[in-house]
Parts: C-alpha cells; structure tokens; sequence
C-alpha cells in the first residue's frame, strides 16, 4: 500500500515539475540564414539578438548559420516537411513568391505598419519582399549590384585603362594574359557566380527589355532570342581568351577560391556583388587600399545602357514563418535588425543598408561612399535572373550558363534549351 | 519440431524469432519497403515539394527515356562500377597479402592503410578537393615542384577528367573496407595447405593462383556484389567534391536525383529518378547474384 502511495507521489510530483517546466520555459525562435563567415550580415545580425535578448530576456532567439550553397535546399524541405524556422532568409523575388504562394510566409504589412517600422526600409527594396502592396519579407543586409573590382597596383604596372567597351576589355585581358595574370577571378562550381558575366552581357547587347520581355512571355519574348545567343557568343570568346583561372568550373566561390587568386596576385579583376567589399574588409583588410571597381563595360552596338547594374536592392530578406507562434516578438525582432544601430553596424563592416533614412550622409569611408553612389545612383537596376525566374527555370540558367563557360554547349544549344524549359514551365506547348 | 509442441506458443522459435526481428523490420519497412511505392505513386505527379501536387500520369518517365543528363548518369554509373571493382578488389587482396605476411612496420602500416576508411565522406570530400584545387592544390603544386608542369590537368574541372579524379577519390576511400574484408579471410586459410605446397616446392606465385585465390574465392564475389550495390547507388563523394559537374560530367543517378528534387525542386521527377535507380540497382544486382550464385554451386559439385 505504502509502496503504490509513493509511486502515486512520484507521478504527481513529476507531472507537476513537467507543466512547471512548461510555464517556466523561455520563447524561442529560430533564425535561419547563410552567414557563416564572419563579416557585415554575421556581426549585425548577431548584435541584434544580443541586443533584442537583453530587452527581452524571456525570449531567446536560435541562431542556424546554413552554408550558401546547401541553405536553399534544407529551407525548401524543411517547409516541405512543415518544419520551418520562425524567422528565415530569402532573396526576394521568384524563390519567395514559391513559398507565399504554398502559404508558408506571414504577410506582415500591417504589423510593420503598427510597429512602426514599415518606413524603415527603401520603397524601391521593398518592392522585392512583396507581392502586390502586401509585404512578406524586408530588405535585411545590403544594397547590392555586381561590379568589377579590380587591383589598381597591377593596373599601374602595366599602364592599363579601364576598359568601358567589351573590345577594350578584350585588350586589357591580353595584356594581363602576357603577364601571366590571370584577367578575372571566377569561381564557376557555385553557377550564380558565372551568371552574373551572362547577365551582364545579355544587358549590354539587348538591354533589359530582352530579359523582362523573356521572362514574361510578352511582346514575343524569347531566351532563345538573338541578345541571349550573342551573350553567349561574347562569354565563350571571353572563355576562348583566358579571361578565366585554371580550373574555374570546379573552384567554390564558398571557400574563398577566387578571391585567394586576387590576394595573392594572380588575377587582376572581380566581378562580384558589392558585398566583396565587405568580405574582403573582413579577410584581407590591407588589399582595400589597392583595390577599386569600375562597372562592367559596354557592347559596341549593343542597345543596353553601359550604365545599367545587375544586382539586388535589397540583397537578404528576412520573413515571418506563417506558423510561427509568437509572430509579436519576430516582428520586433526585425525592427532591432533594422533600427540605427544596425544601420552603423552595416555601414562600419561595408554594407550598405537598403534601410534607415539618409544613408549616403552617414557613409564617411570614400571608396564605400563610391559604392553608394554607384549602387544608388543607377535607373536600372536588373535583379540576380535566378532570383527573378522561379527556382525550376532559374537552375536551367545556372546550369546552361556554366555549359557555356565550358565550351560544352553551342550559344545557340544554351539558348534553346533556356527557351524550351520556359515553354514547359508555362505550359506553352 | 516435434520436441517443441510442450512449449507455450508464445515460446516457440518462429514466434521468438518474429518478436526479435519486428523492431527492425518495422523501421526496415517504414524507411525502405514504404518509400519505393510512394515514389512512384510521386512519379505520376508535378509537384515542387510544398505546393499542389498535379497528376500528369506517365509524363516524368517519358521525359526520363529522352533525358540525356539520366543517360549518362547511368553511363558514369557503369564506368564507377567496372573500375572499382576492377581496383578496389585487387588492391584489396594485394594490400591484404601484403600486410598478413610478416615484417617489421606491418602494424604501422595497417594503421596508416585502415584510416581513409575512418573519415566521413565529407572531410574525404574536402581533402582531395584540396588536393585537386587547381592553382594551390597539392597535387598542381607537387607536378610543378618536380618540374612537369605539362602534366598539370585541370583535376576537377575539366569534363574529360573530373568522373575519374573523383573515382580515384572513392577508391581511396574504399580499397581499405576490402583490404579488412580479405585480410579476414586470408587468416581462415589454414596454414597446413601452406606447408604442404612449400613441401612440394610450389613457387609464391603458384600458391596464390592454386590455393590462395580459389579458398578467398567467395569473398571476392560477396565484395564484388557489395562494391556493385555500393557503385549504383553511390552519393557522397561525388556531392561533396564535384557537385555531379561541370555540366554533369561526373554525374550519378543518385546525384542527379538528389538534384533534381532538392535544387530544382522537381520532386515528381526526381522520385522517377529515384525509382529508376531502384529499378536497375535491383535487376542488376539480381543478375549478378544469380550468376555468382550458379558458379559456387558448380564449385561446390566438384568438392
């Protein structure tokens, strides 16, 4: 009798301590994002939770660093699996849109509204996080475009001009080639890296109008048109020149593989987004002072402005898991990730933020004010195309694209199959 | 069975048996019996992962017939199997002769030879990654320390080398499993049909043609069997040190599947491509099964 009183106690006592355990249990929400390298996102992103946790000491925030390359995959089956973080990372856009439209993403317009934050963040990177005037994600890190960053010491050397025309870009690599300087740093494993030479030069031959008209099935819109084709043609003529390192297609932008080539003199030129700059503030911070940018020349006879940009406004969007239950604090937690200090922090570690009001007066660093003024000062700024097109279309770019690089497919090959999974995608045929 | 009946059912041995094996077979049955139906059942679909699902009955398998990617997946499939039984399988044997036989730094060696088997596919991964990397790797820097510069290849990058650089990769991983495996079975020989040959004065080269390779004889065909399953289905190298590229190159059908489903977000074709590789796995290894199986009977016969 004795022994099933004390057995009785014990269940009691240990159902007790559980719920008690319950009510004494911290909130938490998870944040995912791909910041595994120490630089501008990873420092601001972390300030804010240790400041937002000292606010608020009965939620905790966990913090899931995910590798580039691997992050888009675990977030699309985490939510597969109904598993999502609370608050996750995006780049807007197509990949975006898959998940509102699956019902995954809280349309937070009216709690930045009440929170006060909506008028934190730029109109214009905004428009990226939402659909219609509904917002489903905002604009987090950085204000991007990719640009040619270039050593001006080896430039010097050698009396070399910046090229503003694709011919004298050709005549720069050869000169660099004779030199045994490699002309661009490309890590191609990565495709996206690649793609920016192919976006740029599909914008500088059929402006664009031949993209926006190709994505949207519109006006006769086609990627097996002849800006595309030529784009090709102008890569695989770069590829032909040695534009590119030994062994590019295989080195991962991810570990550094190209930019060990500029750190240790081999190569002369960078296209990248503008973030390098902040990556390599955080890897090799001396080289700044031999470094600068210049954007990517011009086609003669090509109808796209030599002026036109390929980036992202708003670079990292940050959005609200649907099923998230303490939706109330993430949103807060937002606006810690985009108030004042988050601002400094961005600007301190070589980022420009796509919020907070005034930015090009806080920036006192000349060359990063060279960088604002590049970034913002365009009329056309062409979006990442696989960050535009939906995740099944946008792999066919990638992997087209570094066909092309490896001579592996025809100008013409890369451009149809483009166009045929198009059609397929939107049910044309 | 008879001496069984005065025993409670529930102690007989089918039950016994039944009972030990359900946890396991539970489990086998939940994550790989269950999967094969429902990824064909996914197969017949359109489906990005989290959205709709939309039936387009056998659209995916014919868009599989045309595919050339999956063709040739399954062409690098074949060429990882013949090479790595054709070297994971001798240097196995030769590693194993070589370390039963007695001298001085054997135990050192079996240490240093066993490790590439104790690292995870990953750290593998990014070794040779390293070892490839074109510029600053080390096998670049060793051919130009030694002055063959000419001989320098772009390991990973070029489509022409890249399937290969990864299988010597794999085999490097692999050549200690089989080197453990035959090392057991070199010691179940018994030593007096050792004796009895060095009595007849038979060469070294003799005893390993006569009694060596006939007594290890079905081991090679178990690990043949294990290095054919392990080739069709192969994954993790190949993900971590090439990607499947440039362009597919060194694709796998199970690269390609993984692909397909968690990059390009395509889950109704890459469960067709799954149950393909399910398919051919299964009928090959049917095959080869049946045919080794009909050869140790016939040896069998003859003892």
């Amino acid at each position: 009798m004795l022994k099933r009183a004390t057995m009785c106690l014990f269940v009691i006592s240990l159902l007790l301590g559980m719920s008690l355990g319950v009510y004494a249990q911290d909130i938490n929400l998870t944040l995912w994002h791909i910041h595994t390298n120490v630089g501008a996102a990873q420092n601001t992103i972390q300030d804010a939770i240790r400041r937002f946790e000292t606010d608020y000491p009965n939620v905790k925030i966990e913090e899931v660093q995910i590798i580039n390359d691997e992050y888009k995959t675990k977030l699309m089956i985490a939510m597969g699996a109904n598993d999502e973080p609370d608050i996750f990372m995006s780049w807007g856009g197509g990949p975006l849109e898959t998940y509102i439209s699956a019902g995954k993403v809280w349309d937070m317009t009216d709690a930045l509204v009440e929170e006060g934050i909506y008028d934190n963040f730029l109109p214009v990177a905004l428009d990226l996080g939402s659909v219609g005037d509904r917002v489903y994600g905002v604009p987090i890190t950085n204000m991007v475009a990719a640009l040619v960053f270039y050593r001006t010491d080896i430039f010097e050397n050698l009396n070399l001009d910046i090229p503003t025309t694709y011919t004298e870009l050709l005549e720069v690599m050869a000169v660099l080639n004779d030199n045994n300087i490699t002309p661009f740093a490309l890590a191609n494993a990565n495709k996206w890296t690649g793609s920016m030479y192919y976006m740029y030069l599909a914008d500088r031959i059929g402006g664009p109008e031949a993209f926006y008209k190709a994505m949207m099935r519109t006006d006769g819109g086609s990627f097996a048109s002849e800006a595309f084709i030529k784009a090709g043609e102008y890569l695989q003529e770069l590829v032909k020149n040695n534009a590119f390192p030994r062994g590019f297609q295989s080195m991962d932008e991810d570990l550094a593989q190209s930019r060990n080539l500029l750190y240790t003199d081999r190569a002369a030129m960078y296209l990248m987004g503008s973030w390098a700059w902040g990556t390599i503030k955080a890897e090799n911070e001396s080289l700044l002072e031999k470094l600068d940018f210049f954007v990517f020349p011009g086609v003669d006879g090509g109808l796209g402005d030599p002026s036109n940009l390929v980036g992202t406004p708003g670079d990292n969007y940050f959005s609200v898991a649907q099923k998230c239950e303490h939706k109330e604090y993430a949103i807060k937690f937002l606006g810690y990730l985009s108030d004042e200090n988050a601002v400094e922090m961005l600007i301190a570690n070589g980022h420009i933020p796509p919020f907070g009001e005034d930015i090009g007066s806080k920036i006192d660093d000349p060359m990063m004010k060279k960088l604002y003024q590049a970034v913002s000062g365009s009329d056309a700024v062409q979006l990442w195309y696989d960050q535009s097109l939906p995740p099944e279309l946008a792999q066919v770019h990638l992997d087209t694209t570094q066909a092309l690089f490896g001579l592996e497919m025809t100008p013409e090959e890369a451009a149809q199959t483009m166009e045929e999974a198009a059609r397929r995608y939107h049910g044309e045929n | 069975m008879k001496g069984l009946d005065h025993l409670p059912w529930y102690r007989r041995p089918g039950v016994t048996i039944s009972l030990f094996l359900a946890p396991a077979l539970f489990f086998f049955a939940l994550y790989v019996l269950a999967p094969i139906p429902v990824s064909f059942y996914y197969s017949l679909f359109r489906w990005d992962g989290i959205g709709e699902r939309v039936f387009i009955g056998f659209q995916n398998w014919r868009e599989l017939t045309q595919d050339p990617i999956f063709w040739r997946a399954l062409k690098n499939n074949v060429t990882l199997v013949v090479i790595s039984i054709l070297v994971q399988l001798p240097m196995g044997i030769a590693l194993a002769l070589l370390l039963t036989s007695r001298f001085r730094w054997r135990k050192l060696l079996k240490t240093i030879y066993v490790l590439p088997y104790l690292m995870s596919a990953v750290a593998i991964g990014m070794l040779w990654r390293y070892i490839y990397e074109p510029t600053f790797g080390l096998l670049n820097m060793f051919l130009e320390a030694i002055g063959r510069s000419n001989w320098i290849l772009d390991w990973l990058g070029d489509p022409k080398v890249v399937l290969y650089s990864v299988i010597n990769a794999i085999n490097w991983q692999f050549i200690p499993f089989y080197m453990l495996l035959f090392m057991a079975a070199l010691v179940g020989i018994p030593d007096e049909l050792y004796e009895a040959a060095k009595i007849d004065g038979a060469s070294a080269w003799k005893v390993f043609w006569t009694i060596t390779l006939p007594l290890l004889w079905p081991t090679v065909t178990n690990a043949a069997i294990l290095s054919l399953v392990g080739s069709l289905k192969y994954f993790d190298l190949i993900h971590v040190l090439s990607g499947g590229g440039p362009s597919h190159a060194s694709e796998l059908m199970a690269t390609y599947m993984y692909k397909r489903s968690f990059q390009h977000f395509r889950m109704g074709y890459g469960s067709t491509v799954a149950v393909a590789l399910f398919t051919i796995g299964f009928v090959l290894s049917m095959v080869f099964l049946r045919a080794t199986r009909c050869r140790e009977y016939e040896g069998g016969g003859k003892r």
